[in-house]
């Protein structure tokens, strides 16, 4: 009977036990089966492509394959991370700081070790996982960026796996993602990036897929029309690299709009880099190259640069005086080579003066001291009061990231920022683009815009269209508003217009950017980048060479381009137009349907290289002289480099390097 | 030797449960090893089980138990074979090698010590059981205990060690005498854990008491085996849809952890059968040593059958993840031809003293 009895017990209490683990525990332990033998796995969407306006991609997508470690399958980490760094050829420390970066994630999320993975690598470690030799090594194919030619990166921008601070700061993105860092891919991040889908894989213990239990596709990111024209962009590229070529300057940037809409025609910023190179994670030695690069290759000139205009700025000022009726357009001035203000001579650019000119001639012939004169009469708050309603001095509201704001100076912002009166005499510099103006290029396009469309300061903007793949097709993105709008008088308007094709056309000069047939309105500009006093300072520091500006539109009546061109130390405004030039001269064969132009050589473009004074603007900014003991003001302050005064922010390489 | 009439004593209804336990483990080995050959060789394990159970329950077991000392040295001298030419396996020396299967003797080891034990105290003339006999009974079971331990098979040689316990408890050994080898026993664990237990013994020990403290090593087994089981729900995933043993997140389901894979594909009702089945095989079989006509047929009984609960028990609790994992299969159900056939012939004995309680 006793053992009976015990035998009994025995199995009833056996069968409590079961009655616990699969009946009271059941779902604990179902979910610990599940853990175990399912996988969830991100599927990465592909990003949007994007497509020029007349419908030419520009950025697409390629496979590529990750190579990432996964911790829950790891039954010793380190050996893992020795034995991947042997097979895929990877330094073990490198390995090992990845692991050490991501070991406070929760241990089912992949660690991505190697982004885009060699064929070797993929080939190596599939081989190894075939073995069982690491069951917690994952290979797995994803979407990365492609961008299949060198053009406009600083517009595109690129894309990187988002950091820490990113994650945090916005509740859509979680470690491991990639995100659009920088230009389009960035802004346009929440249209582009696609939402990921996920598959549910039934693995054995060895960590093996079996079967599939769910799978939902992830949703590719919106297709993106932008307003770029793939020809006139790539002619400005090939311009560019003419440029390089000819040893003139790697540095400038270049915005050419549609002055009816604000659309963006073309965009590029120089010196450029690959952002092929971000696709899938870049390498160390890059990223530090591109970042320690004096020229700051991933510097967005055309939006992050600021630089005085120098005589592109003319128009404002001839503009603001015919506006302000303190001139009108039969408005003559004598220039014998340079003039008195406040005491001080200030040189016209040319010796021995233009004579008398009326506005036209002064803007065709870039006369100084006619704008010396008339920014007198102005005072700078005028002049800045009209430079703003045409786009100078302010953000020119562009869909891209970290746009800065130039400067157009007043006595308010005088006040404001130094604490200082603004003195008359200052304002005499400014009438020229120099003193402490400063714009960026893509405020330059609006400008000219502004100009070319008789006074709505339009918006730049990018996108065109967006598909989102639900089979709607292509639906309008509406422009943004114009930032500001006023109504330029005719014939004030058509004084200035017809100065600045006077400039191209007629004996000024910007005759390179001259197309035949198409009334090119342009304007250039040689602005200083150091005052004599300074350029004998620094001589031998740093590139000293004048920048060199081209602003312009066309044709002159019914304008349909408008754009700037800046050569970095380019040397004189009218390399700028050559560049101009090959702009234009594409833009129209495209819309006449001729074949459009090869692209040019660097001795077609015929560069200026001479150090001495060219058909520009003011070569020679004047010296600061003794200041006169009758000087009505306050002693003003020795005022030694228009440029270094300049607000620079740190960081942003402007005209100024390392400092 | 085989009367005819003795037929109709034969315990069908236990046969009959010990064949169901038998189908269901060859079913769980299909199931376990995914249609391998594997569940071929057990069902002629099983077949040549029964040819041993037939001739153990033709001999009538006085007259094996006259000739138990010859099978329990010849046993002793396999074992010893074994030590030094067996087949080397998993680091340890268990098998003897046939060419076609192994042999593996620790098992007939079971059978021939509860003959030894139940001719030793079923001739005994004394009413009670002497210290004496205890050492005796002890030396019987020590000494293929220890050559068994030295193969290492700790397991095996444990479940030798439920068969002297419970004849001399049915041979009249004072309870008291359980109390002292107890208490003994609590005091030499700590001196058993510093020289006797081998490092990978220490380990699962320590792993049991806290299995989730290494859950991708010793303990994982463990853990893995009580997710297995508790997965399996009141009526389990189906037959060859267990994911624990399919996936091979349970190792060896269709051997040590049969159970627990059988509990995942059938749940807790498949598991209530065969439970069932099993108290059912062993109620009988204590009921034949009670019907048993004499001492030396219930001892044997009792013999056979505290090896066998034992093990059932043990494993079952293994697989349930309640007891550390020892390399331990289940009887009838798991995986291995000489587990088989000595498990059946042991039962052929059990159904011989039954079948024989009228005979002179």
């Amino acid at each position: 009977m006793v053992l009976q009895v015990t035998v009994i017990v025995a199995f009833a209490a056996l069968g409590i036990s079961f009655w616990v683990l699969q009946i009271v525990q059941h779902a604990k332990y179902q979910e610990m089966a599940e853990n175990n033998h399912q996988r969830t796995l991100a599927l990465r969407a592909p990003r949007g492509i994007l497509f020029d306006r007349h419908g030419k991609v520009l950025v697409e997508n390629r496979h590529s394959f990750t190579i990432s470690i996964l911790r829950e399958h790891s039954k010793d980490l380190d050996q893992t991370a020795r034995l991947l760094a042997k097979v895929a050829g990877l330094d073990l420390k490198e390995v090992q700081e990845i692991i050490e970066r991501h070991r406070g994630e929760p241990s089912y999320r992949p660690i991505v070790v190697v982004e885009d993975a060699t064929l070797a690598q993929v080939a190596a470690i599939t081989a190894r996982r075939l073995d069982f030799e690491l069951p917690d090594v994952r290979v797995e194919e994803v979407p990365a960026r492609k961008y299949p030619e060198q053009l406009a990166a600083h517009l595109f921008g690129y894309v990187g796996q988002v950091s820490d601070a990113q994650v945090a700061s916005n509740p859509d993105l979680k470690s491991g993602d990639i995100a659009g860092q920088s230009g389009i891919e960035k802004i346009y991040n929440a249209d582009l990036k696609g939402a990921d889908g996920a598959r549910v894989v039934v693995v054995n213990s060895m960590g093996r897929e079996i079967s599939v239990l769910q799978e939902d596709r992830p949703t590719e990111g919106k297709r993106m029309q932008l307003t770029i024209d793939y020809d006139v962009q790539r002619a400005t590229e090939q311009a560019f690299n003419a440029v390089s070529e000819a040893g003139l300057t790697n540095a400038g940037a270049a915005v050419v709009l549609d002055p009816r809409t604000g659309e963006v025609l073309a965009f590029t910023s120089r010196p450029t880099y690959d952002p092929n190179a971000f696709a899938a994670g870049i390498d160390r030695s890059t990223w530090a190259s591109l970042n320690s690069d004096e020229q700051r290759p991933l510097n967005n000139r055309a939006t992050q640069g600021r630089y005085s205009p120098g005589s592109t700025f003319k128009m404002a000022v001839g503009l603001a005086g015919l506006e302000e009726d303190v001139i009108d357009p039969n408005f003559h001035v004598h220039c014998g080579g340079g003039a008195n203000f406040y005491g001080r001579f200030f040189k016209c650019w040319k010796k021995g003066g233009h004579g008398s000119v009326d506005l036209k001639t002064a803007i065709a012939q870039s006369c100084d001291v006619y704008f010396y004169t008339v920014a007198n009469m102005l005072g700078v708050d005028r002049i800045n009061k009209w430079a703003t309603l045409l786009g100078l001095g302010v953000k020119s509201g562009i869909d891209l990231p970290n746009e800065v704001t130039g400067l157009v100076p007043s006595t308010k912002w005088k006040q404001e920022v130094r604490r200082e009166k603004w003195y008359a005499g200052e304002t005499i510099s400014v009438g020229i683009g120099q003193g402490a103006v400063s714009v960026t290029p893509v405020s330059m396009a609006v400008y000219m815009a502004t100009i070319a469309n008789g006074g709505t300061r339009v918006t730049p903007h990018l996108v065109k269209a967006m598909d989102d793949g639900k089979g709607e097709g292509w639906k309008a993105v509406p422009g943004p508003p114009p930032q500001s709008k006023f109504d330029i008088t005719p014939e004030k308007l058509q004084a200035i217009r017809d100065g600045m094709w006077m400039v191209v056309n007629g004996s000024g000069t910007g005759g390179r950017a001259r197309v035949a047939g198409k009334d090119i309105a342009g304007k250039t500009g040689t602005a200083q980048v150091i005052s004599n006093q300074g350029r004998a300072a620094a001589r031998g520091k740093r590139d000293l060479r004048d920048n060199g500006w081209f602003a312009f539109f066309a044709p002159r009546d019914n304008p349909q381009i408008a754009g700037i061109v800046f050569l970095e130390h380019g040397m004189h405004g009218p390399n700028a137009a050559s560049v101009a030039h090959h702009i234009l001269d594409t833009f129209f064969a495209k819309q006449d349907g001729r074949p459009l132009p090869p692209a040019p050589k660097p001795e077609e473009l015929r560069f200026d290289f001479s150090d001495s004074a060219g058909d520009s603007g003011p070569r020679d900014y004047p010296d600061p002289p003794a200041i006169p003991a009758d000087d009505a003001g306050p002693v003003e302050p020795q005022r030694e480099i228009a440029l270094l005064e300049r607000p620079v922010a740190p960081g942003r390489a402007a005209t100024m390097p390392a400092r | 030797m085989f009367e005819r009439r003795l037929y109709f004593h034969v315990d069908w209804a236990m046969l009959g449960a010990i064949l169901a336990l038998c189908l269901i483990g060859v079913v769980q080995i299909y199931s376990a090893t995914g249609g391998s050959s594997l569940y071929v060789t057990q069902m002629y394990g099983i077949a040549i089980g029964l040819v041993a159970l037939v001739v153990c329950l033709t001999i009538d077991y006085r007259s094996l138990a006259d000739k138990s000392h010859f099978i329990y040295l010849g046993v002793i001298a396999l074992l010893v074979f074994v030590l030094f030419f067996g087949v080397v396996r998993g680091g340890s020396r268990r098998w003897i090698d046939l060419g076609s299967f192994n042999l593996q003797p620790s098992e007939f080891a079971k059978a021939a010590i509860a003959l030894a034990l139940a001719k030793y105290f079923g001739e005994s003339r004394r009413g009670a059981v002497v210290p004496s006999d205890l050492v005796i009974a002890g030396a019987i079971t020590f000494v293929p205990f220890l050559v068994i331990y030295q193969q290492p098979d700790l397991g095996t040689a444990a479940t030798l060690l439920p068969i002297v316990f419970i004849v001399a408890f049915a041979a009249g050994m004072p309870m008291r005498i359980f109390g002292i080898l107890a208490l003994v026993g609590l005091m030499a664990a700590p001196i058993a854990w510093k020289f006797a237990l081998k490092d990978y013994q220490k380990e699962r020990v320590s792993t049991f008491l806290d299995p989730e403290a290494d859950a991708r090593g010793a303990g994982y087994q463990q853990l893995q085996a009580r997710i297995t089981t508790g997965s399996g729900g009141p009526w389990g995933k189906g037959f060859q849809k267990g994911t624990q043993g399919q996936l091979r997140f349970l190792p060896v389901a269709h051997n040590d952890f049969i159970f627990s894979a059988f509990a995942e594909e059938h749940g807790f009702a498949g598991v209530f059968v065969a439970l069932g089945l099993y108290l059912f095989v062993i109620l009988r079989a204590i009921e034949s040593a009670q019907l048993a006509k004499d001492r030396l047929g219930a001892y044997l009984v009792l013999g056979v059958l505290a090896s066998f609960t034992f093990q059932v028990l043990y494993n079952i609790m293994m697989s349930a993840g309640l007891a550390p994992v020892k390399g331990l299969t289940l009887p009838l159900m798991s995986y291995g031809g000489s587990s088989m056939i000595a498990t059946l012939a042991g039962f052929g004995l059990i159904l011989n003293v039954r079948m024989r309680r009228f005979t002179n």
